[in-house]
């Protein structure tokens, strides 16, 4: 069980900056995942970790090794691809073999540590077929259980899951997940879906453009988004963002709705920095009020019943759309006009360079 | 793709379509067993009895037939294996390696595909001569090492091999020749097969390069053996005895049809599916 300590790492593919200058410390043992939208660099971020891509600046060290000038196969690190990259012409048995052999690990070791992974992973009975005659999701078992066999200090997984039905990629998290309380083992996890994320990881670390935007815990960067991006990465539906003008400020902000409409923040004023703002409301924090003395009035086009919530997809007076939750009883029907109440204390202040100020106290 | 029941016209179109391709060859099988006085006087009398095997002792019974076919296989088989081997590692070294002047070299392998024999064959006479090669397998089996075709199929089919499964092999700490051959060459074995009987026939049945290159009768392939074997007036005064050899020579290559039957037909069907 290693850390990893990335050390003002960059990639250039030509004149065009990949990744610039990232420096991440992940502690030993702990459970990260690179989020970001397509092309963020999140993939070439870990293939520079596995070593399958050079590293143009900057140290990778895993554990208290430097690793970034050594092959992938010398690093101690195993890796799950999201095409699963099993070897087709040879058995289960044979693909999860393959590196040990290669290590020169003992035959009787090897045995012996194929079962033990084919049995936590509880594929046993696969171990000879051939991996061409497996379902999905019994070759990501096979892909995870052929990292495991290896035993070592980091894992990688790159979007294991995006291959996978709804159903099997929740149990397959779920899967992971325990995983990595059984094993212990440093674990960095790669994707574009923040449920994953949300649910998988111990810190997140959000990738935009080559570098981070943020990391910290699930909620904190629910809760306490670091700029503008990540709160409108993180969370499903999307974060409202409402252009506005600060209004009055008092010792919380009161900002103005291009159409009029005033609305209460518990973010500091004193924190603020002059000039354009945006109001950053999540859907769980607009909830329908009667129409008499709510800030904001809008008229209902479509209703998403999820079951335990309802999603309200409105449109404001001035024509803005936005999304407002229910409870999953809702009453309201397409076409109404409705009031929306606002939590003061869930709204976000993001200012023109898209830094998040947020409410001091949460409720 | 899989198609249901086939329709009985079609069918019925298929089966004529057979038994008109399987003419000609029960023809010559038939006049094989036929004297050639016989068959001199009249072609009909390949209905009648008596059937003979005299066609097959005379050609035979000259002893130099097993000659060149055991030619015919060290030189298709050599020719086979060379292009396999050359074939694969040109094959792998445009899918998978960087160097400089990849695309160039790889444009130059392709414009092979346009020079036609014909065109450098003086050229290949006079270097081997040169060299004092000729009546030597080597001269048999060494121009034939230069197929375009061979790298282009190979390079196609390893490029068309997820790179991850190199990358998975690197992580499991594999060297580069290791995941060649252990790991990318297997996979490419539906793409062997199809090179291999490809070469191996169109090796067995050329006949202009061994008439070029071997003047010695020992070092004769079947083609310009039994060519050699003919008379003036074979087809007249020899029919059966030419349909004789015809037979010989065509045997081999039914025996490895029937063997690797199902790669030419994947070949066949590939090469029309795209």
């Amino acid at each position: 069980m290693s850390g990893v300590v990335l050390d003002g790492v960059s990639k250039r593919y030509g004149a065009v900056t990949v990744i610039d200058r990232l420096s991440l410390t992940i502690a030993a043992g702990e459970f990260v995942v690179f989020l970001g939208p397509s092309g963020c660099g999140k993939s070439t971020l870990l293939r520079m970790i596995a070593g399958l891509e050079t590293v143009d600046g900057g140290e990778i060290r895993i554990g208290a090794r430097r690793v970034d000038h050594l092959a992938p196969g010398a690093r101690g690190v195993a890796m799950v691809f999201q095409q699963y990259a099993l070897y087709p012409h040879m058995s289960v048995r044979e693909n999860m073999a393959f590196g040990l052999r290669n290590a020169h690990v003992p035959a009787d070791e090897i045995d012996r540590r194929v079962a033990a992974a084919a049995d936590a992973l509880e594929i046993m009975p696969l171990l000879d077929r051939k991996s061409t005659q497996l379902s999905g999701g019994q070759q990501q078992r096979v892909a995870i259980a052929r990292a495991i066999v290896k035993q070592p200090d980091l894992f990688l997984l790159d979007e294991p899951l995006s291959n996978l039905d709804a159903a099997l990629r929740m149990r397959t998290r779920l899967e992971i997940a325990q995983l990595h309380q059984r094993l212990g083992t440093t674990m960095i996890f790669v994707t574009h879906d923040q449920v994953e994320a949300m649910t998988l990881a111990d810190r997140i670390v959000v990738l935009n453009q080559g570098g981070i935007e943020q990391v910290g815990s699930p909620m904190d960067i629910y809760l306490t988004p670091r700029t503008e991006f990540v709160a409108s990465f993180v969370g499903s539906p999307k974060i409202n963002l409402l252009p506005v003008t600060v209004e009055a400020a008092g010792e919380m902000t009161r900002v103005r709705l291009a159409n009029g409409a005033i609305i209460d923040t518990a973010v500091a004023a004193a924190d603020l920095p002059a000039g354009a703002m945006t109001l950053g409301l999540r859907p769980e924090c607009i909830r329908p009020a009667a129409l008499d003395g709510a800030p904001l009035a809008a008229r209902v086009q479509v209703v998403e019943r999820l079951g335990e919530r309802t999603l309200l997809h409105v449109v404001l007076d001035d024509g803005t759309p936005i999304v407002a939750e229910d409870s999953g009883l809702s009453a309201v029907r397409p076409g109404d006009r409705i009031g929306l109440a606002v939590q003061p204390e869930r709204a976000h202040l993001f200012d023109a360079d898209g830094l998040g100020h947020h409410p001091a106290q949460r409720g | 793709m899989r198609f249901g029941r086939t329709h009985p016209v079609a069918l019925t179109l298929i089966v004529i379509a057979a038994v008109l391709m399987m003419v000609p060859l029960f023809w010559v099988l038939a006049l094989s067993f036929k004297a050639n006085a016989a068959l001199m006087a009249d072609t009909n009398s390949v209905f009648s009895l008596p059937y003979t095997l005299a066609n097959y002792r005379t050609l035979f019974g000259d002893g130099q037939v097993f000659r060149w076919i055991m030619n015919s296989l060290i030189v298709s088989l050599g020719m086979t294996a060379g292009v396999l081997i050359l074939s694969s590692l040109a094959g792998y070294g445009f899918a998978r390696l960087d160097f400089p002047g990849r695309s160039v070299l790889f444009v130059i392998v392709l414009l092979g595909l346009a020079v036609p024999e014909q065109a450098v064959i003086i050229a290949r006479h006079q270097m081997l001569s040169l060299v004092s090669m000729h009546n030597t397998y080597g001269a048999l089996i060494l121009p034939g090492l230069s197929a375009p075709f061979g790298v282009f199929l190979m390079t196609q089919y390893f490029r068309a091999i997820p790179r991850d499964i190199d990358e998975a092999a690197l992580l499991d700490g594999a060297s580069r020749f290791k995941i060649f051959w252990k790991v990318l060459l297997p996979l490419t074995i539906p793409a062997q097969a199809t090179l291999g009987i490809f070469t191996f026939l169109s090796a067995w049945n050329d006949y202009w390069w061994p008439l070029i290159s071997a003047t010695n009768k020992q070092m004769f392939t079947l083609t310009v053996g039994i060519a050699s074997t003919q008379m003036n007036f074979a087809q007249t005064e020899g029919l059966g005895f030419l349909m004789a050899q015809a037979v010989l020579a065509g045997l081999p290559i039914l025996i490895v049809y029937l063997f690797f039957q199902k790669y030419i037909v994947q070949a066949v069907a590939g090469a029309a599916g795209r």
